[in-house]
């Protein structure tokens, strides 16, 4: 009989313990922020270079405040919808937050944002920045984030693969080309089509390749006109439905995104293969790989023969909380980890491009990527094909995920399906 | 027994255990493939040659800030919910189990339909009621629903234990001469106890494994508890999902529900079977 | 004492009130006393975000437009119920409850009937089968997702039948298979605990008696065994049945709805969290909530159990 009760008394006292704990940890929050007298920014960044990230919230903390990092989930769409939810809140503790350039419109049309004015706005946006990544911060004639940096995607390749399938490196490539390439020679095509954001951004740039675009007039919102039932929606079908059916395509095609494919690079067996994918592939692959002499790299697959490709565009804006208790600061903040130092640092450490053109003249920069690669990203984000612009963003992209995925079902009628459920989708007419 | 029968049940016993153990072993082995041999693909049960990783992927997720911070909430939030969720249940398990009262049945009905409750139902409204509060994102945020849909197991697990307790020693020990609260505290309580402690195993295991609140209710490590932190996990490459580093974070998620099991094996199944059945 | 104690029956409340004396009125206090902490939580969590959700579900209100509030009326609920997606889901959620209980109920009772029979390592089998039933589900999806993964995992090559790089995840059947695994495995335990239990109701006199009257194991399972332990068998299928039909986590970690395999609680999930429509959104957690107590109410009428009775009692 003893022993139920002793455990029983342990147990209160675990109990009390634990609720007291939890009280002092709740009290610690709420007091450190009032007894240092000094402010402290929360910066939400998504994980693509956390390291750099880290140290330059420490640098560019002052006397008035720290910056402290938050992390956001690994996905796209998982980052908008903590933001998202926070800011619904109205909540005053988010400070700063690195954005995809897609939901920008989205959160400054939601008057989450707070705009850069007067002499910041000119700074924060000035001749230095590339038009593309310039034009991702402009909501209603207001800059509504800081650029931090751009993002494209390039091909990447073994060398000894494309030469082995007799392409000219002096020439633009083609979608068809690459694909039959890689078939005829046992490699493979890598490329992002699972159900999920990067799924878009394939369709996208294929469509835009093809000299069209998904919508037109995304200003009007809801009343955007659709656009993919046309004849580059129809490339992009093809060229899709053309992969899915060849032997290129890997083995986890339906679910392979921008890590999946890394391991086809340089496979125990076989001859490698051919990926689109983001800048970050260089440093990822440099120094950890032997045949890393074999990577080469090249422009966007075109879509259509003769036209240019246009590569995706991505990237980082940093945005200030409408609800932010500070600013004032916040935006002090926000310009100095968008400054050209601060992009040097990201572009040489982790990959990430500048969205500053000076920066790519820099030295650091020169030194760290060989001037081809260098030249090619920038001329990839000067000439990219971003998603549409538009407060429904997060909608029209979950729309078209859920008509082209799978990559395998997709035929000559999935251009024609997807634009009447973009249409009733934004009608509020069907779910997501 | 004829030996045809025992031999089933041998084969049967074996079959339980690989059943169980198996994935529980997967997710081990997993965990010790190196992050490097994941990237490139390592299909097999066992980490192959060279594509080991040693303890690598455990200290990698035990100096992550993200999933320590997890853990800390999910421990904190999960005692807290378990504890409180118990005392009221106790209250209301001894009132059933013992009074005679308007409402019992309204209270035995509402605990069932909670019990069924679809929990995704719920998300939108409470997250809209929560920031009108100011606890979203908050550790109270998440012990709040949790109690609540863990309060209809804790009070039937109760009342099936409660009932079970011949009260009338209570009476007895008084005439003996004890006060009404030694009574209670020399008599009752021992007697109850297993009963409250069986209740708490099953309370924490709920609100340990919850996700749909877990994801919905929180937005930054402030409250995220582990599932939901698991799901969103990020490894030092973000393009890349750190399969054999999620399977470290897993298995260390899962060390105290199996230090727990191991413990309290008996108590565990008594409590999942006493609701259902008499004795 | 049991029985009279807990069956609420009426007409002895009636008598009683009839006769309530001081004692028991200051019983009924107590115990109302008692029971109103719990009930008033479980309703602030439950009942009041009902209301809500309903009240939510005749506008058009999306949380990143806030104030483009407008009252639809009716038009969120046509919207969804002529929308085929919603049937599609449905089908499908129903589809995975049919599969996994009945899946569950047959092993669940073979794990029971060794469990009642072993006698060697009894304390062994109940800690490992308690494990899948601990074990975070979000854990349990994330593990089968990677053994039926055809880069990391193990089952292509365990399975003699099946090619190497075959992608579990690229197609509806083998993408929904392996949800249900993985939900299968985890809440088999469950449902081999309470048939346990039940078992254990079986009176050993009455299965020696069939025995003597010459009956085969087969006979004696039908007539005897099943027969008497039908309403541990019904309180089990009903909880699982009501689970499985609110399956998230699985679905979420695995392949996040790809593929079809979209339940309508990841459904209402994704338009409420993911897309902000708390008007649609809503309407579809009102339509969940109604065809959880449609499952609940057509279990209980099909099988006539009496589930207060069934929980409370045996």
């Amino acid at each position: 009989m003893g022993s139920p009760m002793r455990s029983g008394s342990r147990r209160r006292r675990t109990g009390v313990a634990v609720a007291a704990l939890a009280l002092c940890s709740s009290m610690l929050a709420a007091c450190s922020g009032d007894d240092s007298g000094k402010a402290t920014l929360n910066w939400y960044i998504n994980p693509d270079g956390q390291e750099t990230l880290n140290k330059l919230a420490d640098d560019c903390s002052t006397d008035d405040y720290d910056i402290e990092i938050q992390l956001l989930p690994a996905s796209a769409t998982d980052q908008r919808t903590q933001l998202a939810r926070r800011l619904a809140a109205e909540d005053s503790s988010t400070d700063l937050m690195s954005l995809d350039p897609v939901f920008v419109p989205e959160f400054a049309n939601a008057g989450w944002l707070a705009p850069f004015e007067g002499d910041l706005a000119d700074e924060v946006v000035d001749d230095d920045v590339l038009e593309g990544a310039a034009d991702t911060v402009m909501w209603e004639d207001e800059v509504v984030a800081a650029p931090q940096w751009a993002n494209t995607q390039v091909l990447w390749y073994r060398k000894s693969l494309a030469e082995a399938a007799g392409l000219d490196p002096e020439q633009p490539w083609t979608w068809d080309q690459v694909i039959e390439a890689a078939a005829e020679n046992g490699g493979t095509v890598g490329v992002q089509a699972n159900r999920y954001e990067a799924y878009v951004v394939w369709i996208n740039a294929m469509i835009m390749g093809a000299g069209g675009q998904m919508l037109e007039d995304t200003e009007a919102g809801r009343d955007a006109k659709v656009t993919i039932d046309t004849e580059a929606g129809a490339e992009a079908a093809r060229i899709i439905a053309k992969l899915a059916d060849s032997p290129a395509a890997q083995a986890d095609l339906t679910v392979s995104n921008e890590g999946t494919s890394l391991g086809q690079m340089f496979p125990e067996e076989g001859p490698g293969e051919f990926m689109v994918n983001w800048t970050f592939v260089y440093k990822n692959y440099e120094g950890q790989v032997d045949q890393f002499d074999d990577l080469g790299w090249a422009r966007y697959p075109a879509t259509v023969e003769g036209e240019e490709s246009r590569p995706p565009i991505g990237g980082i804006d940093i945005g200030v909380g409408a609800y932010s208790e500070n600013l004032e600061w916040a935006q002090q903040a926000a310009v100095c980890v968008t400054s050209p130092e601060a992009q040097s640092q990201l572009a040489v450490n982790e990959g990430l491009m500048p969205s500053r053109g000076s920066v790519y003249d820099s030295d650091e920069l020169k030194e760290a990527y060989p001037a081809d690669l260098l030249e090619l990203f920038r001329n990839s984000i000067d000439g990219g094909g971003p998603r549409p612009k538009s407060a429904f963003y997060s909608q029209i992209s979950s729309a078209v995920q859920s008509v082209w995925h799978s990559p395998d079902s997709v035929s000559e009628d999935t251009p024609g399906r997807s634009e009447s459920f973009l249409n009733d989708v934004l009608d509020g007419k069907r779910l997501l | 027994m004829s030996t045809k029968n025992r031999i089933g049940v041998v084969i049967g016993a074996v079959l339980i255990l690989v059943w169980c153990l198996l994935p529980v072993a997967w997710i081990i082995s997993l965990s010790f493939k190196s992050q490097e041999a994941i990237t490139t693909g390592s299909p097999g049960f066992l980490p192959r040659d060279g594509g080991g990783a040693g303890w690598q992927n455990y200290s990698d997720v035990i100096a992550d800030d993200q999933f320590r911070r997890a853990i800390f909430n999910s421990i904190g939030i999960s005692l807290i919910a378990t504890l409180l969720s118990v005392i009221i249940a106790t209250l209301a398990a001894y009132a059933i189990a013992r009074l005679e009262f308007k409402g019992k049945k309204f209270v035995l009905t509402t605990a069932l339909i909670i019990a069924m409750f679809p929990v995704v139902a719920l998300v939108g409204p409470l997250f809209d009621m929560w920031r009108t509060f100011g606890i979203y994102d908050t550790w109270l945020g998440l012990i709040i629903p949790y109690m609540s849909f863990t309060l209809p197991l804790a009070i039937w697990t109760l009342s099936a234990f409660f009932r079970e307790i011949p009260w009338e020693m209570e009476q007895a020990a008084q005439v003996d001469g004890a006060t009404s609260w030694q009574a209670f505290r020399k008599v009752i309580v021992p007697l109850a106890a297993p009963g409250v402690f069986t209740a708490a195993i099953l309370t924490f295991f709920f609100a340990w494994n919850d996700f749909v609140f877990g994801i919905s209710l929180t937005s930054t490590e402030a409250a995220r508890p582990i599932p939901a932190a698991l799901s969103f996990f990020v490894g030092n490459d973000p393009f890349n999902r750190p399969a054999s580093l999620l399977a470290a974070g897993a298995v260390v998620s899962t060390i105290p529900i199996i230090v727990i099991v191991l413990l309290f094996q008996r108590k565990i199944v008594a409590g999942l079977t006493s609701g259902a059945v008499k004795g | 004492m049991t029985s009279t104690v807990v069956a609420p029956d009426s007409k002895k409340d009636r008598r009683k009130t009839a006769q309530m004396s001081d004692r028991s009125k200051a019983e009924e206090r107590l115990g109302q006393k008692l029971v109103l902490p719990a009930i008033a939580l479980m309703l602030l969590v439950t009942a009041f975000p009902m209301l809500r959700a309903i009240y939510l579900s005749v506008f058009n209100y999306s949380l990143t437009a806030p104030d483009d509030r407008e009252f639809v009326g009716a038009q969120n609920y046509i919207t969804a119920l002529t929308d085929p997606l919603f049937w599609e889901t449905t089908l499908n959620t129903v589809f995975i409850m049919v599969v996994t209980v009945a899946v569950e109920l047959v092993i669940g009772f073979i794990f029971a009937m060794v469990m009642h029979r072993v006698i060697f390592a009894r304390g062994v089998i109940r800690t490992s089968i308690l494990i899948p039933y601990g074990i975070i589900t979000v854990v349990s999806g994330f593990a089968w997702q990677f053994a039926f993964s055809n880069s990391n995992g193990f089952v292509n090559e365990w399975l003699p039948f099946l090619d190497n790089s075959f992608n579990w995840f690229g197609e509806y059947g083998s993408a929904i298979a392996a949800i249900m695994v993985s939900e299968i495995w985890k809440t088999t335990p469950f449902m081999s605990l309470l048939l346990l239990a039940g078992l254990a109701q079986v009176s050993e006199d009455m299965l020696e008696a069939a025995k003597v009257d010459g009956a085969t194991w087969w006979q004696r399972l039908w007539k005897v065994v099943l027969p008497n332990m039908r309403s541990a068998i019904m309180v089990a299928v009903l909880f699982r049945a009501l689970d499985a039909y609110r399956i998230f986590d699985n679905i979420f970690v695995m392949t996040a709805g790809a593929q079809g395999t979209e339940s309508v609680s990841f459904l209402t999930y994704r338009q409420v969290i993911e897309q902000f429509q708390l008007g649609i959104g809503s309407a579809l957690s009102v339509l969940l909530f109604l065809s959880v107590l449609v499952i609940a109410g057509l279990i209980v009428k099909i099988f006539r159990v009496d589930l207060a009775a069934a929980r409370q009692e045996g």
